[in-house]
């Protein structure tokens, strides 16, 4: 008998060890706590996880019908078209500003495009990964139209609306301290904010310019409000990938440049059919993927297709285009602004400002 | 017994999966597999990231509402500063919350088996109103009725020039330290505290020493009714003495918001009115559990004896029901208090939602979190000393 229990015993044993052993051999490609191959996990899947808001009209949100849209949510479409070559192949995972680098270090999103400020910290710690800006923007505020502030040197001991976890809270707190005024921050949630400040339980209500005038917008009645000309910080809005998972980040870098790049070289989602078939000049159609003048199809040796740029182009159009179908519907006029392209006129613009958006060439 | 050999086979040996041996032997495989995968599968998550609390003692760079007594900026403070800003937020609601359900619980718990039936139907309506809608739902309900419902500041409510109710608050008179009437430092006040506090601690030994003299003597030297007269004799001749160190504090109306005075925030409003709701109709249930389980002879005998309804109720029947009720309600207490973290619900800014904030900004989820469970775990544990020695005070102490 006591032969039998040690024997029993040993299998006892052995099933365990065969399940770690298990546990240890799916273990590699999950990604978790930096590393990782994304882009083979997404092109595994057929199917790209996007974190994005759902609230802000303009860059990310969620209709009646449970369908996204928004600037965020087209770059999320760009990359699923380059990638599985479908841009209907994208889930929308809605990510709040508390748990979106969570989900993103847990792998429940392949990349974060939802209004995220590059920052040092957040770039320097272990969750995420920035690529190339995609919008360019600055803390603004805004007020009741009835109120008497103009900029926040009228705000003293004001009670303030903010997102809490923002960098929005950090410069708010910065900029008041440098003023040598108190303030009662209010936090809370984007929409919580944007209640609270339409119900007056605050005189104030801060965050990203452009993400004031495009709720504002939608309000019942817009005029109400006013959104000062005031910015105190710089936003610059960037996709979020996982630490350490370069491929991947290749990938997502390079739709963002190549739609700029596009813009520039005059490629358009209307033309990039025409333009692939028989492109103008050899920029154009390494772009695109595709051969110039009878030559050699140019691989500049991404792990995807090469003509994912032209897939790109073709499901969401150049930068220019998803800024006119998204951004300026919500009236955020590009001209002038950070955004325009580098090459944009100036003389037309106000002194100091004017375009800077500028992509690396890509060959 | 020689008749029945040979009449029946010798029994066929167990197949093995039906043995108890091995069944045993099974389980615990399977229990010690799940675990040793589970702590696997942690200590694998956990892995490749660098630890450390070091980062709550960076700036941080944020400042939290809905402070009281206290003034702490974000700037020239820490992050663990700002943390214990939301503990002591959340250890507010809490105590109120404790204090005020319990109070409502019980006479609502009363009221339930009062004869009266208006009454009675009314306590029932609300136990089962409250005790069946998700707190939660509740919460972010009272939240949209104080800030949706109430007056914005500019058409605040104004009750007699001393009471406000807007949107931006609920504003009541509060005592304020003051150097009295000849005019003296403020912290007479505190001179003040401590005379109330040596009053009390005189009035109870009174107290004691009567109940003394009255279980020698059988005859009534009113123990209660002494202690009382000390505690506020004390306190009266001593505020008069040293010229009324305290004034009390009337809000007023400045710009869009108010100055003086207590200022209730529909954020502290809503969660502590939710919490307190909920909780007292759960506690009014004990309650009246507590009181139906006693023999019917107690209420008899009182009545027998000549006692009027209420020294029945305050001498013979919560007496002996308060030791059914401790257990239960301290379960009760434990659930408010965790229950509280729903302030995230309201952006209330307690110690989750700070928590949250400094996660939300670096990182370090699983310090933060584990930071958040000890904390939630210390406070947990001081209510269950607290009652489990007022538990203990009672069930030896025979009524």
């Amino acid at each position: 008998m006591a032969r039998t229990r040690i024997g029993l015993f040993a299998v006892a044993i052995m099933a365990m060890v065969a399940m770690v052993a298990v546990a240890c051999g799916d273990d590699n490609d999950d990604g978790e706590g930096g590393g990782g191959n994304t882009l083979q996990t997404v092109i595994d899947r057929g199917e790209l996880l996007c974190g994005v808001k759902d609230s802000q009209a303009g860059f990310g949100i969620v209709g009646a019908d449970g369908i996204f849209s928004g600037f965020d949510v087209e770059f999320c479409k760009g990359i699923a078209a380059a990638v599985l070559d479908d841009a209907s192949k994208v889930r929308f995972v809605p990510a709040s500003a508390a748990n979106r680098f969570e989900l993103l270090s847990s792998g429940q999103i392949d990349v974060l495009i939802r209004t995220t400020t590059v920052t040092a910290e957040r770039d320097a710690g272990r969750a995420v990964d920035f690529a190339q800006t995609t919008f360019y923007t600055g803390q603004g505020f805004a007020v009741h139209a009835d109120s008497g502030f103009n900029s926040t040197a009228d705000m003293e001991g004001a009670t303030i609306c903010v997102q809490s976890g923002t960098t929005t809270e950090q410069n708010l707190d910065d900029h008041f301290n440098e003023l040598g005024f108190a303030y009662t921050p209010l936090g809370g949630e984007d929409q919580d904010t944007q209640e609270a400040f339409v119900a007056r339980r605050c005189e104030v209500w801060t965050a990203d310019q452009s993400n004031l005038a495009s709720r504002i917008s939608q309000l019942e009645n817009p005029s109400q409000y006013r959104v000062l000309g005031q910015i105190i910080s710089k936003e610059p809005l960037a996709p979020g990938v996982r630490d350490n998972d370069s491929e991947w980040k290749d990938v997502v870098n390079w739709v963002v440049y190549g739609l700029i790049n596009a813009e520039e070289l005059g490629v358009t989602g209307a033309n990039v059919g025409a333009m692939a078939s028989n492109p103008p000049n050899a920029a154009v159609a390494r772009l695109l993927g595709v051969a110039f003048q009878g030559g050699e199809v140019a691989n500049l040796g991404f792990d995807v297709d090469p003509q994912f740029v032209q897939r790109a182009l073709r499901a969401v159009g150049n930068y220019g285009d998803i800024y006119e179908r998204t951004v300026a519907e919500v009236g955020i006029d590009r001209a002038c602004t950070l955004n325009a392209l580098y090459t944009e006129d100036k003389r037309s613009c106000p002194p100091g400002s004017g375009g800077i958006l500028y992509a690396p060439p890509y060959r | 017994m020689t008749t029945m050999t040979g009449g029946l086979p010798p029994p066929a040996p167990t197949p093995l999966f039906f043995r108890r041996g091995f069944r045993n032997l099974l389980a615990q495989g399977v229990y010690v597999g799940v675990t040793a995968l589970v702590i696997f599968y942690v200590v694998q998550a956990l892995g490749g990231r660098e630890y450390g609390f070091g980062f709550l003692n960076q700036p941080a760079a944020f400042d939290v509402g809905n402070q009281w007594l206290i003034n702490v900026d974000g700037t020239t403070n820490t992050r663990f500063t700002m943390y214990l800003v939301g503990i002591w937020a959340t250890a507010r609601v809490v105590m109120v919350t404790l204090l005020l359900s319990t109070v409502l619980g019980v006479a609502v718990g009363v009221a339930r088996l009062s004869p009266n039936w208006l009454l009675s139907k009314m306590a029932m309506l609300f136990v089962e109103i409250f005790r069946n809608m998700p707190l939660f739902v509740q919460i972010v309900l009272w939240y949209a009725i104080v800030l949706f419902g109430l007056p914005q500041i500019q058409n605040a409510l104004d009750l007699g020039d001393t009471f406000f109710l807007s949107n931006r608050g609920i504003a009541v008179p509060w005592p304020e330290p003051d150097g009295g009437l000849y005019g003296g430092p403020e912290w007479l006040t505190a001179v003040w505290a401590a005379a109330v506090a040596a009053a009390a601690v005189a009035a109870w030994f009174v107290r004691r020493r009567r109940q003394e003299l009255e279980r020698e003597t059988g005859q009534p030297h009113y123990p209660n009714r002494w202690g009382i007269r000390l505690f506020a004799g004390g306190a009266l001749v001593s505020f008069l003495a040293l010229g009324l160190p305290l004034t009390i504090d009337v809000p007023v109306l400045s710009g869009t918001d108010y100055a003086e005075g207590l200022t209730l925030r529909p954020e502290f409003t809503a969660l502590t009115l939710g919490l307190t709701i909920y909780t007292a109709s759960f506690i009014a249930e004990i309650v009246r559990a507590s009181i139906q389980a006693l023999p019917k002879g107690q209420t008899e005998a009182a009545n027998a004896i000549g006692l009027s309804g209420y020294q029945r109720l305050t001498l013979v029947i919560l007496p002996q029901a308060l030791r059914q009720m401790i257990p239960s309600v301290t379960n009760q207490y434990l659930n408010a208090s965790k229950n509280s973290s729903l302030a995230y619900g309201v952006s209330y800014a307690d110690l989750f939602f700070v928590a949250n904030i400094i996660q939300n900004k670096i990182g370090h989820a699983v310090e933060v979190f584990a930071l958040i469970i000890v904390t939630y775990m210390l406070m947990s544990l001081a209510i269950s000393v607290v009652m489990n020695f007022l538990n203990s005070r009672l069930t030896l102490t025979r009524v």
